[in-house]
């Protein structure tokens, strides 16, 4: 039997209405000065002149307000990861897909019913904010937990940086990086400071929910001296897995169980190994093994270290608590990611040859705007990449990553099912060959798709709105990795309000807000912000009449070997014979 | 497989040059021999022998020489450079570049080689006072002059393919050496067999257009070198072959054709005879350009400065214009049975740049315009 995410989104609605509340957070979003890593202190983005940003903690059937207030010199949005914004899109939070974004000193509040369970985290969604610091948890409680634990902790693993992000951003995406090289991390933390403790309590079960909130690691996480075992992931309860290491990529979460141990005669270290794989260039003095603490015993020495391997895990075999059969997709998208130099010479994202660029308009009130014109995906602007999809299709998308690098990607709006994995690129227009066997497939939000390998996932589209589908490295969602998936717009206006907090933002900012990608009336997308597009290899005008010159003057020089070469005796002859009677007649002449 | 990975093409045409004018020299001395000694069988032999022994140690030293320094200079060189592989590369292209050109062009004044040996010969045999000649080096002369030509000859092809070796891969200089020696042996055959006739000229001249174009191309891929030398580092690239390009001064970058890729075919033999490439910038095209406008400056300048130098000395009324020789002033069409030292408007030794009207020849007396057969018509 299928049950739709909405349909139990709203039993458990109902069933907490009595304890429902309105959990309100004031964010001024603010600079502050810190040196999480102790290495380097620096400018980051905190919250309320605190940092780290304080993690937001909630019960399924809350209703969560964000009172933002925008106290930096630039722009800001914050998307909460993972939350299915079910009839709320206008509060997802991407700059320029589903609202403009907030203005240097304006303020903004997000509304966001919570209709789910599990880890996520918030974080900003104008440019690639977040790495300067601002991302925080956000946790739900379930009412009643699927699994039994005494105490919980939240592990929030992310990457380090000690220059701005727009500093690096302006380096990232330049002509002098053609190869595309990410900046590389200076550090790893957890929630975001080092030297982390942990307080374990012998004989406990603790539930730790570990985030990666990271601009491009991937952690492999596993504690020394204690089994793991998986039971949520990316929102979903799953059944329990055993593991002793298992990796984890930006953006994804997991909720593991681990048991303390019946002594305190020992500390045991929690490692959290960034993967040089996903680097460049590893730089000497990066240190990749970044480490808590489980504390057992203030005065306890640390137990010896282990080693261990990185174990291989396939998170399409975990299997979710509430099943949800899959279905026959009524469309397919197969989407090939690959990076290249295109004609602006700057090393860019390309999904199909085409690369993501934010349009004049944001999406979501092009679609609220346009009326019957908003299922043709034109309005939108080509290089928005829209994807329309009408309202309880089941779709599927093909993720074919041709690229040397990892890529986990991120659909907003959703979990999707991991329904098969396959090597090299998939060709649409033949079956796809591996599909798994299940009648009940892992869901998640964010799945890693290896190098050159594919991923084939399916969801329903039954959360109408402006859902972006991006790789989670934010330098990638820069460079222009991501589609737009419009879905249902003809019923958008009936299930989304916009108020018209949202269109002041906008005019504040001097930013349309309504009509087509340009801005303007119908199909009409004249002044459309244009992307760059592949290299075309061929000659242009500049080079034919560079290689016509070349030609001509290697034959004029071949012509003036020749001449040379040539002893032309009677022109030399008939020379020195004039001379000779010349000067023969100035000495009969004198 | 590239072309050029067995067959460097500017070793071969070096070889063959150097190989070709020992042959005109071997076949200048036996025609000379034939022609001179008519009556003494055994003393024909015995000089013959000699002009054979001294070219052909010329050639053995040569060669060894050559192997040697080819040998030594791929096992340090190459390994030395690997760092700023794109700046050595660039320099050795332009000093390639430079030699094969000189020699090119001095290449087309072969018709006096000929010519210029029977004058040799002639100061050789019959001076007896020639200076510094002692019976002994007389009796050996037909020894002697081989031997010290070809030699030189030698090292100076041994110098040039150094020049461009650390273009070509080893195993592309055996096939290229022993093609070119072949054909140049070839030549220098039917020099001899075919005597004067052999219509020598069209051949030089197609051969300095080859090497010529060669020479531009080596300067826009030595340009190329340091170009990507220099993005190499601003990019931060780890290799050399990081396949980028300055996009500002980018001219064309195509897909195809690249001579690099395993599977290029002719674009590689392209890339070997006239510099292709599937990526130009405004410098590749524009030193390409600029090579034949001073190659082409510099030849119509000497040219014309020789053709006036012709024409003054002849309204000076020099006493060899008035003897009724016409003024002839080319070697080519010599009949056998007069060594009839030739009027050369100016004889240039190979490899030395032309232009000078008075010039000291090596053989003791000065030479300027026409007054090369005036000193040996006097003899």
């Amino acid at each position: 039997m299928l049950l739709s995410v909405k349909s139990l989104a709203v039993l458990a609605l109902a069933a907490t209405a009595a304890q429902a509340a309105v959990v309100t957070y004031n964010w001024n979003i603010t600079y502050v000065t810190a040196n999480p890593d102790g290495l380097f202190e620096r400018r980051v983005v905190g919250v309320n002149n605190q940092f780290p940003p304080p993690a937001i903690d909630l019960t399924l059937g809350d209703t969560l307000v964000i009172n933002v207030i925008n106290s930096l010199e630039e722009p800001t949005s914050l998307h909460s990861h993972g939350l299915f914004q079910i009839g709320n899109n206008q509060y997802d939070g991407p700059a320029m897909v589903t609202q403009c974004p907030i203005p240097p000193g304006g303020n903004f509040t997000y509304t966001i019913p919570i209709a789910q369970h599990g880890t996520f985290w918030i974080h900003s969604h104008a440019k690639g904010q977040y790495v300067d610091g601002l991302r925080a948890p956000l946790i739900i409680h379930n009412t009643n937990e699927t699994y039994q634990y005494d105490a919980e902790y939240t592990v929030a693993l992310a990457d380090w940086y000690h220059a701005q992000h727009a500093d690096m951003l302006a380096q990232y995406l330049s002509i002098f990086n053609p190869s595309g090289a990410e900046p590389v991390p200076q550090s790893g933390l957890i929630n975001q400071a080092s030297d982390v403790k942990f307080n374990f309590v012998p004989g406990k079960t603790y539930r730790l929910r570990v985030i990666n909130m990271s601009a491009l690691s991937m952690f492999h996480f596993h504690i020394d001296g204690h089994e793991m075992q998986i039971i949520e992931v990316d929102g979903i309860d799953v059944q329990k897995t055993t593991v002793t290491s298992f990796p984890i990529t930006a953006a994804q979460r997991y909720s593991i169980l681990v048991t303390a141990k019946n002594d305190t005669s020992s500390n045991y270290i929690m490692h959290a190994d960034m993967d040089p794989a996903m680097f460049d260039s590893v730089p000497d003095d990066l240190q990749l093994n970044v480490t808590g603490t489980i504390v057992y015993n203030a005065a306890a020495s640390l137990a010896p270290i282990e080693y261990s391997q990185w174990d291989p895990f396939n998170d399409a075999t975990l299997v979710p608590v509430v099943p949800e059969a899959t279905s026959e997709p009524d469309q397919v998208f197969a989407l090939t990611a690959a990076f290249s130099v295109l004609n602006d010479y700057i090393n860019k994202a390309t999904f199909n040859d085409i690369t993501y660029v934010l349009p004049k308009v944001p999406s979501l009130y092009t679609a609220m705007s346009m009326g019957n014109l908003s299922s043709d995906p034109e309005v939108y602007g080509k290089y928005a990449h829209p994807l329309v999809i009408k309202h309880n299709q089941w779709i599927e998308i093909v993720v074919n990553n041709n690229d040397p690098g990892n890529h986990p990607f991120h659909l907003h709006g959703h979990v999707f099912q991991i329904v098969g994995r396959g090597e090299g690129i998939y060709d649409p227009s033949t079956p796809y060959p591996s599909y798994y066997n299940t009648t009940n497939p892992a869901r998640r939000d964010t799945v890693l798709v290896p190098s050159n390998e594919n991923v084939a996932i399916r969801f329903k589209a039954d959360n109408p709105g402006i859902w972006l589908f991006h790789c989670h490295i934010e330098w990638h969602l820069q460079a222009g990795l991501a589609v737009t998936f419009i879905e249902a717009p003809e019923v958008m206006p009936s299930v989304l309000t916009v108020d018209q907090s949202h269109y002041d933002q906008c005019k504040a900012l001097g930013i349309p807000f309504r009509g087509n990608a340009a801005g303007n009336d119908g199909l009409d997308l004249n002044g459309a912000n244009l992307g760059p597009d592949p290299l075309t290899g061929k000659f242009t005008a500049k080079g034919i009449v560079a290689l016509v010159f070349t030609i001509i003057s290697a034959l004029l020089g071949l012509a003036t070997v020749i001449w040379y070469a040539h002893e032309d005796d009677a022109q030399i002859a008939a020379d020195m014979a004039k001379a000779k009677a010349k000067a023969n007649r100035e000495e009969e002449a004198n | 497989m590239a072309l050029q990975d067995y067959f460097s093409i500017p070793i071969f045409f070096i070889i063959f040059r150097e190989v070709t004018e020992a042959a005109i020299i071997v076949s200048v001395l036996l025609s000379f021999l034939s022609q001179v000694i008519t009556d003494d069988d055994a003393m024909r032999k015995r000089l013959s022998r000699q002009v054979w022994a001294g070219t052909g140690l010329g050639l053995l030293v040569s060669l060894a020489i050559g192997a040697g320094f080819i040998v030594v200079w791929n096992m340090y060189a190459t390994n030395l450079w690997a760092a700023s592989e794109g700046i050595w590369v660039g320099c050795f292209s332009l000093v390639a570049v430079l030699m094969i050109t000189v020699m090119g062009v001095a290449m087309l004044r072969t018709n006096q080689m000929q010519d210029k040996w029977k004058y040799k010969l002639a100061k050789a045999m019959d001076d007896e006072n020639a200076r510094g000649l002692s019976n002994q080096s007389r009796k050996y002369a037909l020894f002697l002059l081989p031997l010290v030509t070809v030699l030189r000859e030698g090292l100076e092809a041994v110098v040039f393919i150094g020049g461009v070796t650390f273009d070509a891969e080893p195993q592309s200089i055996p096939a290229a050496v022993i093609a070119g020696a072949l054909l140049g042996m070839l030549i220098g055959f039917a020099i001899y067999r075919g005597g004067n006739k052999m219509k020598l000229h069209p051949f030089f001249v197609g051969s300095t257009c080859l090497l010529l174009l060669i020479a531009a191309g080596l300067v826009a891929k030595g340009i190329a070198a340091f170009e990507a030398d220099r993005w190499n580092r601003l990019t931060g690239a780890q290799s050399d072959d990081a396949g980028t390009y300055d996009p500002r001064v980018n001219v064309w970058a195509l897909k195809c054709c690249d001579p690099k890729q395993p599977d290029a075919g002719w674009w590689s033999v392209a890339n070997a005879l006239v510099g292709w490439s599937n990526v130009a910038s405004y410098w590749t095209v524009g030193s390409y350009i600029l090579y034949w406008g001073v190659v082409s400056t510099w030849m119509i300048r000497s040219k014309t400065r020789r053709q006036k130098a012709a024409v003054l000395s002849a309204s000076a009324e020099r006493p060899l214009l008035a003897s009724g020789d016409d003024g002839r002033v080319s070697g080519e069409d010599d009949d056998a049975d007069a060594y009839r030292p030739v009027i050369a408007s100016s004889s240039t030794l190979p490899g030395g740049a032309d232009g000078a009207t008075r010039r000291h020849d090596g053989y003791g007396s000065v030479v300027s315009g026409t007054g090369a057969a005036a000193a040996a018509s006097e003899s």
